[in-house]
């Protein structure tokens, strides 16, 4: 029905002039004057960036992104100092403004949203947010609508699916200081200005990057080459999925899983020191590094309850939670599975967020080795980090029963509350590439294995459980002569297949349902990348396909970039998404907290299980690709570089 | 008679493998200085001569097929420059000497035995060898090209529209080259070690500007063994990764330029992947110059006063220089694999430098696809550095398609200057340690 709605208005928002206009306009401004980079007389400090407007605009949403950036990267060598063959210092600033939040203000800014109502198909069929059929008169249930009214929500999910007699819940979407409902202090409560401004908050952003670096010769023949400061530390070899590439914690609400990991990827205050040993004996190339991250923790950014791009919707679920703990909340089709209910607060959600302090147990290691033998490139990686990912953990000792009067402020084994922590992971890890003539081919191979990592688990007291998991890629790259298509430039076919085995896997079908652990045992995502290049590379078309085995989704992104000058770059593309969205899990409303009140039995009783909704759990199987069906868009990206 | 014809043939193959008897103190002599009793001639071919339209018939023997289109067209003319000798550095040529008798070719294509170091077959190239065109391409490969090493520093490439002369794109880069082995002049001899892959040879490639490249690093490792595939990697600033490089890009664009990587310096590939055919000795144009002799481009002007070669004529496509009358071996090589993006190369190399000045590249069906030009410049009338280095520098480029009306120009600040050159810079390592 939501979505009819808007089917009802496509384009409202003018996206496609909305898309062109600002592009054009800056094309024009920058084919006319030619910005310059700056570099010193002595050639020892230069100056370099760009500025770019990106704007994206959504079916049946209107514009999601009007991103204009500004980034300026800068380097000065101070040459040899001390013992030091070469001292320089890098420093990359970017600032961004994002007007979606203005120019579509009521679907991601200060007036999106509104009042919802909940399903209640054992009830009225309907009922609004705070007045549902089970609610503040019954025993213990309701909450204040006043704190928590009927406006700025949106139904969780409802870009995707319908509630289909399952969890309903209700997701404040308006910035934080607008509507604090359902933020999370200092993980996702941001407010206007910070989601307009990304990176001016006071993890200071807007530096990219702000490094040392330092090389110094030894008598061997090895140099010792140290980076202190704020920095990417890139590992691995494939593209898109992040299975080594884990050092620094991710932006996704930039544009979820779509864009260059170099510009998503947040950057820590690192120190790292590498040993290049440059050819021995044995081996063609080798060289050690070690990595101390000494940050204070920061998680990956999932994109907040009302932003444009939240990877799997998590930071909507996570909002919605977070609101019925902080205020209460109305939940569809729960009571007897059925009814809408009204919960008070302190009984169900998220409680707290256990954010890692500074201290150096809490900092990060890793090391690597990597070099060339014959002709194999190869890399051993290890690393102990934070789960940059939240674990939720339902072992929140201060909840509320709301069939009793008292507030007794204890835990409650299979009770939706959780506090969320971000659990230390260990990874051993490695990667190669190597060529085969017979093919023409180039063969990339990544895998990681992991302990520590945390899955939801309703098969569990705690609602979650601990898996080791085995993640690898292997990606292929050819370049290949089509020359129907043209007969002078090969074109790059690259394909990757990403696979992720939870080793310590639970599920059980339990009458009819699926419980456990909703991620899948073993899964895999495969990618395929056809580029080409004409007009001397200035026209570069490509497509890139991705699709998700099991959740049985697919992604298909074609865009042309144009060369126009050798400062201006404008893309045109499209992300268009096909297959299956929402898939349905165990939802834990019959997993009895309160018994005898939810039902007889144990709590967690495996005989009273039968009912599955789409949320909140189904979003783990549908994977990213899955649970942004509903994003299909065009792009258009113009870049100025200086 | 079939006995009789197998033997035969037996007998050449194992008399083309046989050390190079013939070849001796005397053929080295006259293999690096051609020129010790005479430059070569042509009537009415001295310095200052301009060949342009109204006259270039009359000079048709001494000018190649493309470049003799070119300037019946009117898109460019040649300003002739006296012929001078271009020597080689001497120790180059005492390790020829030393090598006498000592090198013969293997019996498969691209294997070479009893080679250290110097011009591995310095004898003159005979029509009845049918491995003739082999050695020639052995004498290149471990010709002193850019001697131990080299650094382009900075080159400029330039795309550009032939017809409209519209300059679409230039690319500044950083080359570097390095002899891991057969070194004669440079510390370590003959070798670096440790070497355990036993390369013969590194490039390494840095994009500097425009801004959408820099950060673009190419690096590429040449075994001593021909039959092994060549390594090569990319460093995407972009990404901030090293992608390990399928061959089949090295005869793809480079960078969207009109130049594969196999096109490098001549060619840049293994022995073995190419048949190839020695045609004859003549006696052509080749643009070798003294470059401080020339009128030079007042743009991208260096700071030490170095100036670049001006381009200009049709489309700005042709470097304005002068050519000399040289002694060429014509070398045609063909590739091997039938999916190779062209049907055949025609080589001039220079006898006396064994550098490849000019090149003809034909397509699949045999059409003139490219004309790729190579300046060379006297080191001696270059930067002061170079003087004495016995290096035949690259100094200016041009390749042409001309089935698509384009050209990439290439103006060289070469350098022979070891400390530009460390080995550590040929490490993939360094890829991911000089990008961003």
């Amino acid at each position: 029905m939501f979505l009819d709605i808007k089917k009802q208005q496509p384009g409202r928002k003018r996206p496609v002039i909305h898309a062109a206009l600002l592009p054009a306009t800056l094309a024009v401004i920058f084919c006319g004057d030619q910005a310059a980079a700056y570099t010193s007389d002595d050639g020892s400090l230069q100056l370099n960036g760009f500025v770019e407007n990106a704007t994206y605009t959504r079916r049946h949403v209107g514009l999601s992104k009007m991103r204009n950036t500004a980034q300026i990267e800068g380097s000065k060598d101070y040459g040899a100092q001390g013992p030091f063959s070469n001292v320089s210092f890098v420093g990359t600033f970017r600032a961004t403004y994002d007007a979606v939040y203005d120019l579509n203000d009521d679907e991601f800014g200060n007036k999106a949203g509104g009042p919802i109502n909940m399903e209640s198909v054992g009830g009225s069929g309907t009922s609004p947010w705070g007045a549902s059929n089970i609610s503040t008169g019954t025993l213990g249930f309701g909450f204040d609508t006043t704190q928590n009214p009927n406006e700025g929500l949106v139904n969780l999910g409802s870009a995707l699916h319908e509630t289909e007699g399952g969890v309903g819940m209700g997701v404040p979407v308006r910035p934080c200081d607008k509507d604090s409902r359902g933020c999370i202090d200092d993980y996702l409560d941001f407010d206007e200005n910070e989601l307009k401004y990304p990176e001016f908050n006071d993890r200071l952003d807007f530096l990219r990057e702000a490094y040392l670096d330092a090389t110094m010769p030894t008598e061997s023949g090895a140099t010792w080459n140290f980076r202190l400061g704020r920095q990417q530390v890139v590992w691995g070899r494939t593209d898109l999925f992040r299975v080594l590439d884990v050092i620094n914690p991710v932006d996704f609400s930039r544009h979820n899983i779509y864009d260059e990991l170099e510009d998503i990827r947040i950057p820590m205050w690192m120190a790292t020191g590498e040993y290049r040993m440059g050819a021995t004996e044995t081996f063609d190339d080798l060289n050690m590094q070690f990595v101390w991250n000494f940050d204070k923790f920061r998680p990956s950014n999932l994109g907040q309850g009302g932003s444009p791009y939240a990877i799997l919707d998590a930071g909507s679920f996570f909002r919605a939670m977070k609101n019925c703990w902080d205020n209460g909340c109305s939940v569809s089709n729960f009571a007897g599975g059925a009814i809408s209910t009204d919960f008070p607060k302190h009984v169900i959600g998220i409680r707290d967020v256990h954010l890692p302090d500074w201290s150096l147990s809490n900092s990060q290691f890793g090391v690597k080795m990597e070099g060339d033998y014959r002709g194999l490139g190869f890399s051993l990686n290890a690393l102990t980090y934070r789960s940059q990912l939240p674990s939720l953990r339902a072992v929140v000792d201060t909840a509320d029963n709301p069939f009793t009067p008292a507030i007794e402020s204890q835990h409650y084994d299979y009770l939706i509350a959780f506090d969320m922590h971000f659990p230390r992971v260990n990874l051993i890890g490695g990667s190669l590439d190597f060529y085969v003539d017979d093919i023409k081919s180039v063969f990339r191979v990544e895998t990681a294995y992991t302990q520590g990592e945390e899955f939801a688990n309703t098969l569990k007291p705690e609602l979650y459980s601990e898996s080791d998991v085995f993640r690898y890629v292997v990606g292929w790259d050819r370049p290949t002569f089509i020359p129907f298509l043209n007969e002078r430039r090969a074109f790059l076919l690259s394909a990757q297949l990403f696979g992720q085995y939870l080793v310590d896997h639970e599920r059980q079908d339990v009458n009819g349902i699926e419980a456990g652990i909703p991620d899948w045992e073993l899964n895999h995502i495969g990618t395929f990348l056809m580029k080409g290049w004409y007009k001397n590379d200035r026209v570069s078309p490509q497509i890139i396909l991705a699709h998700d085995f099991k959740a049985h989704a697919s992604t298909i992104a074609p865009s042309v970039d144009w060369l126009i000058s050798d400062n201006l770059r404008l893309t045109v593309g499209a992300n268009i998404k096909v297959g299956d969205g929402a898939q349905k899990f165990d939802d834990c409303r019959a997993c009895n907290p309160f018994p005898p009140f939810t039902g007889t039995g144990s709590p967690g009783d495996l005989a009273l299980r039968n009912l599955a909704g789409f949320e909140p759990l189904g979003r783990f199987r549908s994977g990213p690709i899955g649970m942004a069906q509903a994003e299909d868009e065009f792009q258009v990206t113009l870049r100025y570089r200086f | 008679m079939r006995l009789l014809n197998t033997t035969l043939v037996a007998g050449l193959l194992i008399a083309a493998t046989l050390p190079a008897h013939s070849a001796t103190n005397e053929d080295v002599d006259n293999s690096f200085y051609p020129y010790s009793k005479g430059v070569p001639t042509h009537e009415g071919v001295k310095a200052g001569l301009v060949i342009d339209q109204s006259n270039v018939e009359k000079y048709k023997d001494v000018i190649d097929p493309a470049m003799f289109e070119f300037i019946s067209q009117g898109w460019t003319k040649i300003t002739v420059g006296e012929t001078t000798s271009f020597d080689l550095h001497p120790n180059y040529v005492q390790a020829t000497r030393d090598g006498l008798g000592k090198v013969k070719l293997g019996e498969k294509s691209g294997e070479i035995e009893g080679f250290v170091a110097g011009r591995p077959f310095p004898e003159e190239p005979s029509m009845d060898d049918p491995r003739a065109g082999e050695k020639l391409a052995w004498n290149y490969k471990y010709g002193y090209n850019w001697g131990d090493n080299a650094a382009i520093y900075p080159f400029y490439w330039k795309y550009k529209d032939m017809n409209s002369g519209k300059l679409e794109r230039t690319i500044k880069f950083n080359f570097h080259f390095l002899n891991f082995k057969h070194r004669v002049n440079q510390e370590p001899l003959p070798e670096i070690t440790p070497n355990p892959a036993g390369l013969f040879r590194a490039i390494y490639v840095q994009a500097l500007e425009p801004f959408d490249v820099k950060d673009t690093q190419l690096l590429i490792h040449r075994y001593e063994n021909d039959l092994k595939r060549d390594n090569a990697w990319l460093y995407l600033g972009f990404q901030r990764r090293v992608r390990r490089l399928a061959s089949g890009q090295v005869t793809d664009a480079f960078l969207g330029s009109d130049v594969m990587i196999e096109d490098f310096e001549g060619y840049n590939g293994r022995i073995n992947d190419m048949e190839w055919t020695f045609k004859g000795a003549r006696n052509i144009l080749v643009p070798f110059y003294h470059h401080n002799d020339l009128t030079l481009s007042e743009e991208h002007k260096e700071k030490d006063g170095y100036q670049f070669v001006e381009m200009g004529d049709k489309g700005n496509c042709f470097p304005q220089i002068t050519w000399q009358l040289r002694k060429v071996f014509e070398l045609e090589n063909k590739p091997k694999d039938a999916n190779h993006p062209i049907s055949k190369r025609v080589h001039y190399i220079d006898a006396q430098t064994f550098t490849i000045p000019r090149t003809l590249t034909y397509d699949r069906k045999g059409d003139l696809w490219k004309s790729w030009q190579i300046g060379q410049a006297h080191p001696d009338h270059h930067l002061p550095k170079n003087k004495g280095t016995g290096v035949a520098v690259d100094d200016s480029f041009t390749m042409i398609d001309v089935q698509a009306m384009h050209c990439t120009t290439g103006q060289f600040k070469g350098q022979v200057d070891p400390s530009l050159n460390p080995s550590n810079k040929f490490t993939v390592q360094n890829l991911r340690a000089s990008g961003r």
